[in-house]
């Protein structure tokens, strides 16, 4: 199976505060990668980096074998971003927005009918500034994939949903995985990483204290869900910094 | 078409759809938020209609009829104009945009600087179009002014100011991390600029070196160019390349160094 990322080495820093310190990951193609950690545990800077938003202070990415940086056309061409911070045009519509960032792309989705598998239709024509934060977060999900790419980054994708939205969007990310696109996904909420994710990495300090399956993770720390598997490895990793 | 060992088709730049959409997005942002169309269509007019009321309707001599106002202040206004919109207005939308994180939103996309640094030009001169437009026709109704003698010729030298303010414009825009340090980046700017390009009291009131160098700035040029155009006198050689080359210069460095992010 192809590799969709490599990360060798990366470190990231800050005003001499070190973001990543050494993180090493691949990620094969077709697979989704759930990407764990307290708030400030670095989750945000590695997946930044990985789509060529940030600069490495050293090591190096490869998004299906290419630069972000060097090659910035090419992978921003089949790499889709949800950003943590849903920002769109304010006075743009919902069906603007998306036709906007549908034109960037050389193909696509049909932005109507992404707006229908989102749960949109109802706002179709209300501006962005109008929509509630959960519509705003569907938004920003359908602009991720409105290129069709091949790689989508989703950063705390159901945050600020109601639990039916949070499942509808579930389905869709699903319908991803059925279609063989490789996810990268950071959250917070456990049950979506468990649903979603078959494999986990836990982030802490800007370094990769954890990974494996998720069932794997409960097993290597005897607890029965992911969310007690990860406050172990959390309460761990404080314990041997404490002890250094 | 090349492909890596991933199959990964090399991707051509986003096309004309693309830039219009973007531009159609800008334009949109601006006619549906008024507030932004203050200062570029409503300033012209106040300029013109206070410094006409200010300023002498006497003809002056040998001139084929012109008038002080036609002569001195109307150049002097409409660069000041574009310079003020295009050095300090224009910029500052792309800096709420970088510090609200639309621009990072846009990183993550195929577009490039150059599209959005076009995008935002072409809403603004649009809106500064209008407003010269309507400032110019409130002038002529209020005071009777004269049209330029070779109308084609003052459109093409005020097109060249236009590209040239907004050429300074665009490093502004392509470097200031947030609103108010591209107000005050701006703002310097402009002052510099005026300053030495004649804009307390004219080229001629100042010092023989700072007025030659005031004459290769992008307002000074500016001022003669429009000057000649509107008497129909020829637009000299100097004023037409220091407007040109501020433009390209300008442009290019707001590409290479555009930031996306604060």
């Amino acid at each position: 199976m192809l590799t969709a990322v490599e990360v060798r080495g990366l470190r990231r820093s800050y005003r001499g505060r070190t973001v990543l310190d050494g993180v090493d990951l691949t990620v094969a193609e077709g697979e989704t990668l759930g990407i764990l950690g307290h708030n400030g545990a670095g989750k945000t800077t590695l997946v930044e980096t990985i789509a060529g938003l940030r600069r490495p202070s050293s090591g190096s990415v490869r998004v299906l074998g290419l630069d972000p940086q060097a090659d910035r056309r090419r992978v921003r061409g089949v790499l889709g971003v949800q950003l943590q911070h849903a920002i769109l045009h304010h006075d743009l519509t919902v069906r603007e927005n998306l036709r906007l960032h549908r034109s960037f792309y050389r193909s696509g989705e049909d932005p109507d009918a992404l707006i229908d598998r989102l749960g949109l239709a109802d706002v179709r024509d209300v501006r962005f500034q109008r929509l509630s934060g959960g519509q705003a977060q569907r938004l920003s999900v359908a602009v991720a994939l409105v290129g069709a790419p091949r790689i989508v980054i989703l950063d705390e994708l159901t945050t600020g949903l109601d639990p039916e939205g949070r499942r509808g969007i579930w389905r869709v990310v699903e319908d991803l995985q059925t279609r063989g696109v490789t996810i990268l996904l950071v959250s917070h909420q456990m049950e979506e990483v468990e649903r979603l994710c078959e494999r986990v990495i836990v982030l802490d300090g800007g370094r990769i204290r954890a990974h494996g399956a998720p069932a794997a993770l409960r097993s290597q720390t005897g607890t029965e869900t992911l969310e007690d598997a990860f406050l172990a490895l959390r309460s761990g990793a404080a314990s041997e910094g404490s002890a250094a | 078409m090349s492909a890596t060992g991933y199959d990964l088709p090399a991707q051509p730049a986003p096309g004309v759809r693309a830039w219009a959409q973007l531009t159609l997005a800008e334009m949109r942002s601006v006619v549906r938020d008024t507030s932004g169309l203050i200062v570029p269509i409503g300033m012209p007019s106040l300029f013109l209609l206070v410094q006409g009321f200010a300023s002498s309707s006497e003809v002056v001599p040998g001139t084929g009829g012109r008038s002080v106002l036609e002569l001195f202040v109307l150049p002097l206004m409409l660069v000041m104009v574009v310079a003020l919109v295009g050095v300090v207005n224009m910029p500052s939308f792309l800096a709420t945009y970088r510090k609200g994180g639309l621009l990072k939103r846009l990183a993550a996309t195929p577009a490039r600087p150059s599209m959005v640094l076009g995008a935002q030009v072409i809403t603004s001169l649009a809106q500064t179009a209008v407003g010269v437009a309507l400032a110019v026709g409130l002038a002529w109704g209020a005071f009777g002014l004269v049209g330029p003698e070779r109308p084609w010729l003052a459109v093409a030298v005020f097109a060249a100011i236009c590209a040239s303010l907004y050429g300074c414009g665009l490093v502004v825009a392509a470097i200031a991390p947030t609103p108010n340090a591209s107000v005050a980046i701006g703002l310097v700017v402009f002052f510099a600029l005026g300053a030495v390009g004649g804009l307390f009291g004219g080229l001629q009131s100042l010092p023989d070196p700072i007025a030659a160098i005031g004459e290769w700035t992008p307002f000074g040029a500016g001022v003669v160019a429009l000057q000649c155009a509107w008497v129909g006198e020829p637009v000299p050689a100097q004023s037409v390349i220091a407007l040109v080359v501020t433009a390209v210069v300008g442009a290019a460095f707001a590409i290479r160094f555009f930031r996306w992010d604060r």
